[in-house]
């Protein structure tokens, strides 16, 4: 029988899983689509990672991180829920002890983390704006028919600069399709805007932060080689790719979670058979005051198990097992 | 039947409301003050104020529509400076007809020019203009203000006890005022201390077991003693109120991180966020971030930033005490 913890990284745009056992060594790692519907994902992601690590296993712990790292607790039994910021660096910490700078840039979020004497020091994120994160690159690769996993290849093809506008994604698409107009080559563009990404990345987090080497690549556009290359060039140092880069968040949740029980000696997870279970949210708009809260239920196998979305917690803070057996 | 004059619970009335609302009620005027933020106001602000404004004068416009059918007058003065030589944003000087051209129904407004940019001079002339519109009687009108601008400057001598606007409003004068650890939230009143639309920012750091401290903790002569630090007056009154704290957070030992809460789009935000963040980079290693909110109502990029914000103050705090241990070690005296 094998002991492992699991990390669980819901975001925006992808979902992952990470096994590791008792001595953090990576035992499996799983990466799909969130396609906006986190519970089917998830459920997705449990199921073919059941059907992989077979069945002599125990789980010790599980951490959850992510957007959607609360949802995701509730449906797994999480020992616990941490920020993506901590994760990360809990993570990055992990495989290169004395790393200075992470650069994590997912599908919705990037993120600067800066690290001195192995915590984190300062983190900035983006905005309200999500321009250039991974969401606008997969647009953009769609848009020109490139499989996004090929975006950076193309890139390091490239021969002459094209320089595109880097600040707001409608700027940059508009700036693209011109250039494209205009008869540059593909390659060219696409190196232009990941050098585009990189720029408006480090005027826009970096901002009177001082990025020092060793510096990390992570998140799920760190496959992307046109932007480390575009950043390397920008920061005139060596940037490191782990090579689990895609699901840093994860391996910072699994951590986590091992220290938690270290803790509570004992795991809340309610076991890998919750693939099978059924999941359902109903939500309304609450009336009793004009808030008018989106209330949101949760049901695991038709029954209550949470309530969230209200302001003022009269939702939220009923024994939602008392109202079950009422309901019932 | 006293006359009805309603306040906006939006924009500067967290910072003024004891004033303004002893004032009326010195007068005998019954005063109704909007309901909290909520989001039928939001929407309703939304729905019917120009498209460029922020979100405090969106909310604002919302306030007014609730109070529209409950008075006789809307109080809503032209505040353009406060102090000698200061302004306050552009927006205030001009939201009067903001509101009269964006709310055709709304007409009976109390719209006196508060201009005190030369001089105080003309303060007794503004209150006997505003007050005209409850009774004619001068004297009891300077009677009025006296008593209201004690009762004002007793609100304020309670927030530079560390109270907010929130506890005062709400009676609630014990809560956590003496968490260990510190953390300065800059940012307009409005945006701050209006708990919808800053997502109850307040409540959250204290539920983080942190200690709140805003500009209004501070002395009126400390913020101005580290405003003219400054290479150049920084003329917004709030700009430099939010300044002046910031550059005194960066030197204070017991403030262990500082948050600068910004409405999306805020002229001044643009200028003095950038500074504070600028400063704080090159002269201090505290915590700082910024944080933005406009009209969405997921909380889940506040409560990421916050959480994270918290968690790096902690560990850092950890760190610290390991150290000075370790250093024990290493050099035993």
């Amino acid at each position: 029988m094998k002991e492992i913890y699991l990390g669980v990284d819901v975001g925006s745009v992808s979902t992952n899983i990470v096994a590791m056992d008792s001595n953090k060594n990576i035992v499996d790692t799983l990466y799909i689509r969130t396609k906006g519907k986190p519970i089917e994902a998830l459920k997705m992601a449990f199921m073919q990672i059941k059907d992989r690590l077979q069945r002599d296993i125990e789980v010790l712990g599980v951490g959850t991180t992510g957007s959607g790292r609360h949802l995701a607790a509730i449906m797994l039994g999480a020992d616990i829920v941490k920020n993506e910021i901590t994760a990360h660096g809990v993570a990055a910490l992990n495989i290169v002890p004395d790393v200075k700078t992470i650069i994590e840039i997912g599908g919705q979020d990037s993120k600067i983390i800066l690290l001195r004497d192995g915590i984190v020091y300062d983190f900035a994120m983006n905005t309200v704006c999500a321009a250039g994160t991974g969401s606008f690159l997969d647009r953009q690769a769609e848009r020109l028919g490139i499989p996004i996993e090929e975006f950076g290849t193309l890139a390091l093809k490239s021969k002459s600069p094209v320089r595109i506008a880097g600040r707001c994604a409608v700027f940059a698409e508009s700036d693209m399709i011109h250039k494209q107009q205009l008869g540059h080559n593909q390659e060219d563009i696409i190196n232009g805007l990941c050098e585009a990404m990189a720029r408006n990345y480090l005027n826009n987090l970096g901002k009177g932060k001082e990025i020092k080497p060793p510096v990390i690549f992570q998140g799920g556009v760190a496959a992307n080689i046109g932007i480390k290359r575009a950043f390397e060039k920008i920061l005139g140092c060596n940037i490191i790719v782990p090579k689990y880069a895609n699901v840093m968040g994860a391996i910072g949740a699994c951590l986590l979670a091992k220290d938690e029980v270290a803790n509570t000696g004992k795991t809340k997870f309610l076991g890998l058979d919750i693939a099978d279970s059924s999941f359902n949210v109903k939500s309304f708009e609450c009336e009793r005051c004009p808030n008018m809260c989106e209330v949101v239920e949760f049901y695991r196998d038709k029954k209550l198990v949470a309530r969230w979305g209200d302001k003022c917690g009269s939702w939220g803070n009923i024994q939602v097992t008392q109202d079950n057996e009422k309901l019932a | 039947m006293p006359i009805k004059v309603g306040i906006p619970r939006a924009l500067l009335f967290y910072e003024y409301f004891r004033l303004w609302i002893s004032f009326f009620e010195n007068l005998g005027a019954e005063v109704v003050v909007s309901e909290k933020t909520n989001k039928e106001i939001i929407d309703n602000g939304v729905k019917s104020t120009v498209d460029e404004a922020c979100l405090p004068v969106k909310i604002f416009h919302g306030h007014v529509l609730n109070l529209k059918d409950k008075v006789d007058y809307i109080f809503i003065p032209r505040l353009t400076s406060v102090n000698k030589y200061e302004y306050i944003c552009p927006k205030f000087c001009g939201l009067p007809e903001m509101i009269k051209y964006s709310l055709k129904d709304v007409q009976n407004i109390i719209d006196t020019n508060i201009d005190f940019r030369k001089s105080k001079k003309n303060l007794n002339k503004t209150i006997i203009e505003i007050g005209r519109y409850i009774t004619r009687d001068v004297n009891e009108i300077k009677k009025a203000f006296k008593n209201a601008l004690e009762q004002h400057n007793e609100y304020h001598s309670l927030m530079k006890k560390g109270l907010l606007p929130i506890d005062i409003l709400e009676n609630n004068y014990i809560e956590q005022l003496n968490e260990e650890v510190k953390v300065v939230l800059l940012g307009h009143p409005y945006n701050i201390y209006d708990s919808y639309s800053s997502m109850n920012i307040i409540k959250k750091l204290r539920g983080y077991k942190l200690s709140v401290i805003t500009c209004d903790a501070l002395n009126r002569n400390v913020i101005n003693q580290n405003a003219e630090t400054l290479d150049k007056k920084m003329f917004w009154s709030f700009g430099r109120k939010i300044l002046g704290t910031a550059l005194y957070a960066m030197e204070d030992n017991e403030v262990c991180g500082i948050i600068y809460l910004s409405s999306f789009g805020c002229g001044l935000d643009s200028v003095i966020a950038d500074i504070v963040e600028r400063r704080i980079r090159r002269s201090s290693n505290k915590p700082f971030t910024l944080l933005t909110i406009d009209e969405h109502t997921g909380e889940a990029g506040i409560d990421t930033r916050i959480e994270a914000f918290v968690d790096m103050i902690r560990w850092r705090e950890k760190n610290e005490n390991n150290l000075s241990t370790h250093r024990k070690f290493i050099y035993p005296n």
